[in-house]
């Protein structure tokens, strides 16, 4: 084991390999709050890579509902109740993490789904947290709740899978930080399904090897975004490049949303894998909840969503905007620019949309006209 | 998993019991690979009987990470024949369940024997062998001996009630080769995605090291018995391995159904094995 520093946790932990960032780190920010679970993300991310043979029940990406839906099922239960306490105090983890807490024998504390725990993608869809009694929905807001989680392969910093294979068969790509598994060097062990605690890996029968998502290395490297980011209608998700706390650019839109609003979290970073997918968390669910999903940080985050000031919310107008991935973004008046990191522009969009009110009464045609609003 | 435990009462229903006289457990303490005009490929041919039974005691492989920490199978009883040019093992060791699909969570029955690529007396580790020296692997699963069979690895195999609606390469038969990219292990030539045969032959050179032998010519034959496993497992004899010479072999054995793959299995030390003089 060597020692590493995880910025996720505010401390050193222990990981099998010594600390070795990419040039660049692919990253990502999820907006749970626009998300509408429409999982058109999981069919773009299905159609174009797991049609095969063997990848029947493999979802690269999925949508979950929280707190009662899992792919593949009690994948957050298990490995939360596996590691067991997990304390924070002032932004810094006071508990073990997977790598930590991995019993005598093993490189990371994981356990191995069985087959029926993919057997049902939706389970708990659109289940609320709790009951709503009758008549209880017409008087204002209640306290049931529920939100949607999309997932995908979060390319971690410090991968349990990676770390589990005996055979280095996962590495992290130096150029971009992607995880892949070599295909053709697999032997599959299946030690990276038990270890990997978000299960984005999978075991193919039929080719007897594991696969992973590939965060769609192929566009990535012509500078566009991956089919689930540019195939979602809800918008919800920005792809970039992220930067370590100490070298944060504001100019970046992923370090501007993670390290100077702080309003992007990872997900459950006392696991230690520093995940570089990250979560606008949702408006309305309870704050433990949100703390244990979410790490420290999660009400000032709200606060400041809540809030956003033309900054904050222009650079969100900007999501979904482009299947180009945007390095740079700049608010300029009323307009939110997406930019290369040249500076050359990508993408131009309004920070407010135009509203524009048609007369009730058509003179040309002569007709009524219904406005929606 | 109930589906799982279903298939595997399947494959017990229909094991060939492996018949043959019990050859007498020798004392020595060196595994003789007896001199014999014919190999015989099944581990059922009465041409063992008149092998002797080398008893090697398996260990748990508790060196690197991820470790066998419990012990399952407790000893290997092993026979070896040689024609001149090829070497035939038997090995037979007990296994309750009949674990011969590798699947999410499922891992298939297996055994291997390892030679040093060199006869000589500096030998690699026995853990697959150390940079510099390597070690030849024949590696056999029962799943692959059940495609072997007569029961290829199919999804309608694996899971009867499965309902796929399409798979795009089936659109149109000009899409066949949409098959391969959605198979990226077949497309490149991952012996896991399908080696037609129930034997791979590997080279390693330290644990995780595992690749591909392409000069290898093993051949495998496994059997069901009424207490586990008996395998036969034939290669070309050591390089440079005369009569009246020894060389080294070791062994490891994987229960699939107390999950047993990779590193984590029961294996041996190295075991000395003469070549008989004549």
């Amino acid at each position: 084991m060597a020692r590493v520093y995880n910025w996720q946790l505010g401390r050193e932990m222990s990981y099998w390999y010594p600390e070795s960032r990419p040039q660049k780190q692919f990253a990502a920010v999820f907006d749970v709050n626009k998300c509408i679970a429409c999982q058109t993300c999981t069919l773009a991310c299905k159609t174009t890579w797991t049609s095969g043979r063997g990848q029947e029940y493999m979802l690269w990406n999925n949508v979950e509902t929280k707190p009662y839906g899992f792919y593949p099922l009690a994948w957050d239960v298990n490995v939360l109740d596996a590691l067991g306490e997990q304390r924070w105090s002032e932004g810094r983890y006071e508990g073990r993490t997977l790598f930590e807490a991995a019993r005598a024998g093993e490189r990371v504390l994981g356990w191995r789904p069985e087959e029926l725990d993919y057997a049902h993608p939706n389970v708990g869809e659109d289940d609320c947290a709790g009951k709503v009694d009758r008549g209880h929905a017409f008087g204002g807001q209640h306290l049931a709740w529920f939100f949607y989680l999309a997932r995908i392969c979060n390319h971690c910093t410090y991968p349990a899978c990676l770390a589990s294979c005996p055979r280095t068969s996962i590495y992290k790509r130096p150029e971009d930080g992607i995880v892949l598994l070599d295909q053709s060097r697999c032997r599959g062990y299946q030690e990276c399904v038990k270890a990997c605690p978000y299960k984005k890996v999978f075991f193919n029968p039929l080719t007897g090897v594991s696969e992973k998502c590939i965060a769609c290395f192929p566009k990535i490297e012509q500078g566009l975004q991956p089919q689930c980011f540019a195939n979602c209608i809800g918008k919800i998700r920005l792809a970039g490049w992220l930067s370590t706390p100490d070298k944060a650019n504001p100019d970046n839109p992923i370090d501007y949303l993670v390290h100077v609003r702080k309003i992007a979290k990872p997900l459950m970073p006392q696991l230690g894998l520093e995940p570089n997918i990250y979560y606008i968390p949702p408006l309305h669910a309870p704050d433990d909840f949100m703390h244990q999903m979410f790490g420290p940080g999660v009400k000032e985050a709200i606060a400041a969503y809540r809030h956003a000031d033309d900054d904050l919310a222009g650079l969100l107008a900007l999501f979904g905007s482009t299947e180009r991935i945007v390095p740079r973004w700049k608010r300029s008046g009323e307009q939110v620019l997406g930019l290369e990191e040249d500076g050359s522009e990508i993408v131009r969009v309004p920070l407010r949309e135009p509203v524009h009110v048609r007369a009730g009464y058509d003179e040309g045609r002569a007709i009524l006209r219904t406005n929606c609003p | 998993m109930k589906v799982s435990h279903w298939i595997c009462a399947l494959g017990v229903s229909t094991v060939v019991a492996c018949q043959r006289a019990a050859a007498p457990a020798s004392a020595a303490t060196e595994l003789v690979l007896r001199t014999a005009s014919v190999l015989p490929d099944d581990p059922g041919d009465a041409a063992w009987a008149r092998a002797a039974v080398f008893v090697v005691p398996l260990i748990p492989q508790d060196m690197v990470e991820p470790r066998q920490l419990v012990a399952t199978t407790s000893e290997l009883r092993v026979q070896a024949l040689s024609d001149g040019t090829r070497a035939a093992l038997r090995l037979e060791w007990s296994d309750a369940s009949a674990d011969q699909e590798s699947r999410p969570a499922h891992f298939s029955d297996a055994c291997a024997l390892q030679l040093p690529a060199k006869v000589a007396a500096d030998i690699p580790a026995p853990q697959m062998g150390e940079p510099g020296k390597p070690v030849e692997i024949s590696y056999w699963r029962a799943a692959w001996q059940r495609a072997v069979d007569g029961e290829p690895l199919t999804l309608a195999s694996l899971y009867p009630n499965a309902v796929v609606d399409h798979y795009p390469f089936e659109a149109q038969p000009a899409h066949r080769e949409i098959a391969e990219a959605y198979a990226p292990a077949r497309a490149l030539g991952n012996d896991m995605a399908g080696p037609g045969s129930a034997v791979q032959d590997l080279v390693a050179t330290g644990p995780g090291t595992l690749e591909p032998r392409t000069a290898g010519d093993s051949q495998a034959r496994g059997r069901r018995t009424a207490t586990g496993w008996a395998v036969v497992i034939s290669r070309s004899l050591p390089t440079g391995l005369v009569p009246g010479q020894r060389t080294q072999v070791a062994f490891a054995v994987w229960q699939g159904g107390a999950g047993e793959v990779g590193a984590r299995k029961m294996r041996t030390a190295w075991v000395d094995m003469l070549r008989e003089a004549h």
